[in-house]
């Protein structure tokens, strides 16, 4: 004879380990708490990245301060000449705003490669930018785009560059009162050309190397500024500045293009790890870069 | 060819009733089913070490972990359970044995240290940080070179070296036919290894019932009815009192086809605490502990006639056993399956291997779609296209004029495998035709260069063992494998059918086709037949769902137990219109007699009588009831075939692989369901494409496994699929009931070779060898990179 189970309903479950949590409404209150908690606690904004940490207990901040309800944090303007993304815009704002598309071209054609829709419709700009993953697409682009990062804390308000901003792999410039409220990216230029490509083992998820640039040229068709930013190529975003210089100043030619492949691939300093070895990321660096350059001779020949 | 030509519904698109659930997230998986009441959580502690001894476990601090109920170790079970084997019987297995929970030593990564007992599972992961287990670690291996090499630890003392399996064969004289070719290749291939990748993880559940001594477990598995046998004998109970069931299954693939340790301890524990157990693995255990499979080396040596026509063939296999032999099937699975499949639709009938598996300390491998045909295929078609380059003869050409001809069969095959149909040729010809193969190879140039890109075309010929019987597995050693499955078809009182069959559905579709081939063979609607599987309290005995046998032997006890059951439907009808029961006809859920156009019983009347429900009494000697058990035993195996033919374009400058086009033909003999069928190429196809292209388990020298997420593991997401052009064969078979073959596994043996092929014609030109998969991009760049600086070299 068999008996039937007394059925309990089931309850709730999570995986990180204990954490408190805080739902601030604007930004003072949650620097105020990021004042209080500093070292202990963790932005929570889409959570695409930190909620797998946590889930894994890779990380297990004791507070979790989610700015999901600070509305004064979800803008995406025009600013002057730069158009300012606040803290709580997803990413999928960015991908689908006209704005955007207009203005910084190059985050429009990067979006579509960072992750899928669905971490797209949760994923912040500004959490992937602070997030400051080596391999992470939207810090290629703001640093190419020679972005302005704005922090913020109870202290007040600062800006740094993306130099200044990635430190090492997943690693930011924020002190543990800061965090970061907004990002400045300058419009594209008149008759500047942008482009950005990366290679990746599988077509979604993380690339194994990607270059983000943004080129602009004079009147005699010589390119007259440069910013190259690879994925890859170290422990953070990286600007080639050899190759940079390299270009500037000069006619986008085939030798030349040649030459800035080259010199890409002697710059890159980066890591081997299970999806490709160091050599060949090196070589993908230097083949993006052609790839880059040739599609901008394309822009600088159109004018 | 038994053509059963009255079928109504075997053969039609019917949508699977499953998606109705399924698709809205309805399903209860093992995770939704609801908890009984003091219920108690399992977590594992895992090994950080691929090698070293236990010195000791110190679960103090976890213990005293409010809601913590107990940590236990190897040493704690072993009175519980018996230490773990699958049981073999042939010459060249050498038995081992393990604990399922360590005891004194570990040999890899994720290898089960202690179980954390909580009143929570949140609990539970936070004791897991608590227990502090001191290691001694030792010197691992990783790789068959290194577990085969001189001086290499041995990980099981016992067997004296790290061979846990040898086998051989060798056709007769095979020195001398061997040595009738005109000339001889030789080829090395590799695949990496492998997860079976399903999206659900595994997980158990184990209640003692409180009124009788039985015990069900819950769990996700492909074969019930061997996971209650084995239960029932490492942990000495009658296997009357347990009860095994498979809830909605998220995915198997193969890896759900084995008994795991953890399944042994949810009951062990059960029994212990007189309280219902669970575990629930996440993606990290699931990739770190479940099967892994692949992973071989293959050496292979073909001699051949000028004219390309084999003369003999030998391969030497090795491959990759893990830590403990797979339970139920132990490493000879892949190994023997492997060698023994290799001679795929060819006629050759001299043949030599040599197979071994060797320990490691790696997770153990096991089952997984395909099995030993991935390797098999990537071996003998990458010969096929070698032969033909080499001979200057085109490589499609090379595999006709090896191949089983029509007018050949039933063929038995060298390795004694008999062919009863198929449609090589046929099959590879219609690829060729959809791909445009002649017109491709007339336009393509020497060095394959088309616009900055290399070009070329991969050919896969294959047969897919599927079906086994009881003699298949007896001739594999395989000394508890049944062979057979079973079903029982009832009859309700109303007139509605119930079928059991002794399979457990991992979303292949099951509770449609089995509806359908019942429905098709009593005459009634789809919708008037249930189908109940995966619960070994209400199914006859069974082998289980893998090595593409539902539909073969599940498929085929069902048509042959609603015929049983027709018989009685139409002796009852019989006596009831007092007709002759041969010539009744069921049909449109009624019993008629065609002869008296106007007379027909409904199966409700029928059934009513059957079961006492009128006055009108049954025939002498009839038994009350409307019911038939079947048990069917399939042939050795039966072999469905197909052909992949695939175009690439490879990137020089960074060695990636972009699939151009995609055509599969494909022939499993009598289709059930199109649709169904349809679904199964896709998706194994889809694995195919990332075994070749992405996936691989990587472990380190030192044993860590580098990449147990589905971040660093990559599998193919809808984004990698190309279109995939599909066309189908249909060559019933003559020796399995109602003619049908497997389909489940095809798609992914024929997408590994074919892909690696083509990569492989697109580099020829550059002089590139490919052996190995997975070809991620770096691999090839760096390939093209060798090739292009040896010629500089030689230039
Ligand atoms: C399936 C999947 C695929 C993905 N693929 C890619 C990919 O291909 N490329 C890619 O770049 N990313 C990928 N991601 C990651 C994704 O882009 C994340 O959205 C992004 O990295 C983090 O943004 P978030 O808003 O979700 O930040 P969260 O996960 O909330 O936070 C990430 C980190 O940044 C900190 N942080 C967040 N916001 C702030 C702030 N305003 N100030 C200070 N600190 C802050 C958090 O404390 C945390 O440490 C993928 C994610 C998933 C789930």
């Amino acid at each position: 004879m068999t008996g039937s189970p007394q059925w309990l309903s089931m309850e709730t479950r999570v995986k990180p380990a204990v954490f408190d949590y805080h739902r601030p409404d604007n930004i003072e209150e949650a620097c105020a708490l990021l004042a209080e908690y500093g070292a202990d606690a963790r932005v929570l904004s889409g959570g695409q990245s930190l909620v797998p940490l946590m889930n894994m207990r890779i990380l297990s901040p004791a507070v979790l301060i989610d700015i999901n309800r600070c509305r004064d944090l979800a803008y995406l303007r025009e600013e002057g000449a730069a158009i300012a993304c606040g803290a709580l815009t997803r990413q999928s704002e960015a991908e689908t705003s006209d704005l955007v598309a207009s203005r910084l071209p190059l985050m429009s054609i990067a979006m579509p490669h960072v992750g899928v829709r669905a971490s797209r419709n949760f994923g912040t700009v500004c959490g992937s930018l602070a997030h400051a993953d080596p391999l992470a697409e939207l810090p290629s682009v703001a640093s190419a785009l020679d972005a302005r990062f704005v922090i913020a804390s109870s202290r007040g308000r600062r800006e740094v560059t993306a130099d200044e901003f990635f430190v090492s792999a997943l690693t930011n410039c924020l002190e543990p009162d800061e965090m970061l409220a907004e990002v400045k990216m300058p419009a594209i230029a008149e008759g500047a050309g942008c482009a950005f490509h990366e290679i990746a083992n599988r077509a979604h998820g993380f690339a194994v190397a990607g270059v983000a640039a943004c080129v602009e040229f004079g009147p005699d068709g010589r390119c007259s500024r440069a910013r190259l930013s690879a994925m890859g190529a170290g422990d953070t975003t990286a600007r080639l500045s050899p190759v940079e210089a390299l270009i500037e100043g000069q006619r986008l030619d085939d030798a030349l293009i040649r030459a800035a492949g080259a010199e890409a691939a002697v710059v890159a300093d980066p890591a081997g790890d299970v999806h490709a070895d160091a050599a060949y990321r090196a070589e993908a660096i230097g083949s993006l870069v052609r790839k880059v350059l040739r599609q901008m001779q394309g822009a600088a020949v159109e004018r | 060819m038994k053509a059963i030509e009255d079928f109504t519904l075997i053969g039609k698109t019917v949508l699977r009733r499953e998606d109705s659930y399924l698709m809205r997230g309805k399903a209860q998986f093992l995770d939704d089913l609801p908890e009984p009441k003091g219920l108690i959580h399992l977590a594992f502690v895992l090994s950080p070490y691929a090698c070293a001894d236990i010195l000791s476990v110190d679960a103090s601090a976890a213990k005293a972990l409010p809601g913590v109920i107990d940590v236990l170790t190897g040493k704690d079970l072993v009175g519980d359970i018996k230490t773990f084997a699958p049981v073999i019987e042939i010459e060249g297995y050498r038995d081992v044995r393990r604990p399922v929970v360590a005891v004194d030593r570990v040999n890899f990564v994720g290898e089960y240290v202690a179980v954390i007992l909580a009143e929570s599972p949140y609990v539970a992961q936070d004791a897991l940080d608590l227990v502090e287990v001191d290691y001694d670690p030792l010197p691992a291996v990783a790789g068959i070179e290194e577990a085969e090499a001189a001086g290499a630890p041995v990980i099981h003392s016992h067997l004296g070296d790290n061979h846990i399996f040898r086998a051989a064969f060798e056709t007769e004289d095979f020195d001398a036919r061997f040595a009738e070719g005109d000339l001889v290749l030789e080829e090395e291939f590799r695949n990496g290894k492998t997860a079976g990748g399903m999206i659900e993880p595994r997980g158990c559940m184990a209640w003692p019932d409180p009124v009788a001594t039985n015990f069900t477990l819950w769990t996700p598995t492909q074969i019930p009815h061997i996971v209650r046998t084995a239960i029932a004998d490492h942990l000495d109970i009658p296997e009357s009192v347990l009860r095994v069931v498979a809830p909605a299954v998220g995915g198997g693939f193969g890896t759900k086809a084995h008994v795991f340790p953890d399944e042994l301890i949810v009951v062990a524990l059960a029994r212990r605490y007189g309280r219902a157990v669970k575990w629930v693995q996440d993606r990290r255990e699931s990739l770190l502990t479940n099967m892994h499979a692949r992973g071989h080396i293959l050496h292979i040596k073909v001699s051949v006639k000028q004219d390309g026509t084999l003369c003999g063939v030998y391969l030497n296999l090795k491959t990759n056993c893990g830590a403990y032999p797979n339970h139920p099937y132990s490493p000879t699975l892949e190994a023997t399956g492997c060698a023994r499949m290799l001679p795929g639709p060819y006629r050759f009938q001299t043949y030599r291997y040599d197979v071994s598996s060797l320990i490691t300390n790696t997770c153990p491998t096991g089952a997984k779609r395909g099995t030993g045909q991935p390797s098999a295929f990537l071996a003998i078609e990458g010969m096929m296209d070698r032969i033909g380059r080499r001979l200057g003869i085109d490589p499609a050409e090379v595999r006709r004029r090896n191949t089983v001809r029509p007018e050949e069969f039933p063929y038995v095959n060298v390795v004694g495998v008999r062919y009863d149909t198929g449609s090589y040729l046929p099959s590879l010809e219609r690829g060729l035709e959809m791909i445009g193969y002649d017109a491709f190879r007339a336009a393509q140039p020497k060095d394959r260069l088309v616009n900055g890109k290399y070009r070329g075309i991969g050919i896969c010929n294959y047969t897919e063992v599927s079906g086994t019987g009881a003699p298949g597995w007896r001739v594999r050693g395989f000394a508890k494998m049944p062979g057979f499955d079973s079903s029982r078809v009832v009859v309700e009182p109303d007139g509605k059918i119930t079928v059991y069959v002794s399979q457990a559905d991992a979303g292949q579709g099951h509770y449609t086709t089995f509806a359908q081939i019942a429905a098709d063979r009593l005459g009634v609607a789809c919708e008037d037949v249930t189908v109940v599987e995966g619960d070994t309290s209400k199914t006859p005995y069974g082998t289980g769902t893998f090595a593409s046998r539902g539909s073969v032997v599940g498929g085929g006890t069902v048509i042959r137990c609603s015929e049983k059951v027709g018989v009685k439907i139409r002796r009852i009808a019989g006596y009831m219109l007092d007709a002759d029961p041969e010539r009744l006809v069921l049909k449109d859920g009624r019993v008629a007699d065609p002869e008296d156009a106007g007379r027909s019983l409904s199966l409700r009347e029928v059934a009513e009588t059957a079961y006492s429900m009128n006055n009108l009494g049954l025939p002498q000697g009839e038994e009350h009831g409307l019911e038939a058990t079947d048990y069917y035993d399939p042939p050795m195996v039966t072999m469905a075939n197909g052909t992949h033919v695939v175009q690439v374009a490879v990137d020089p400058e960074d060695g990636r692989v972009e699939i151009e086009r995609y055509a599969v033909v494909h022939d499993c003999g009598r289709v059930i369901n199109p649709r169904i069928v349809e679904g199964q190429v896709h998706g194994a196809t889809v694995q195919g494409i990332g075994e070749a292209l992405m996936e691989e388990i990587v472990y380190d020298a030192d044993g860590q496994h580098l990449n147990a997420n589905l971040l660093d593991y990559l599998m193919p997401t809808a984004m990698d699929v190309p279109e995939l052009e599909l066309d189908h064969i249909e060559t019933p078979s003559i020796d399995t009931v109602g003619g049908i073959k497997g389909a489940a596994e095809g798609g992914l043996t024929g997408a590994v070779p074919a892909i690696a092929n083509a990569v492989g014609d697109a580099l020829s030109g550059l002089g590139v060898n490919i052996t190995r998969v997975p070809l991620r991009p770096s691999s090839v760049f760096e390939q093209i990179r060798r090739a292009c600086t040896e010629k500089e070299g030689r230039a």
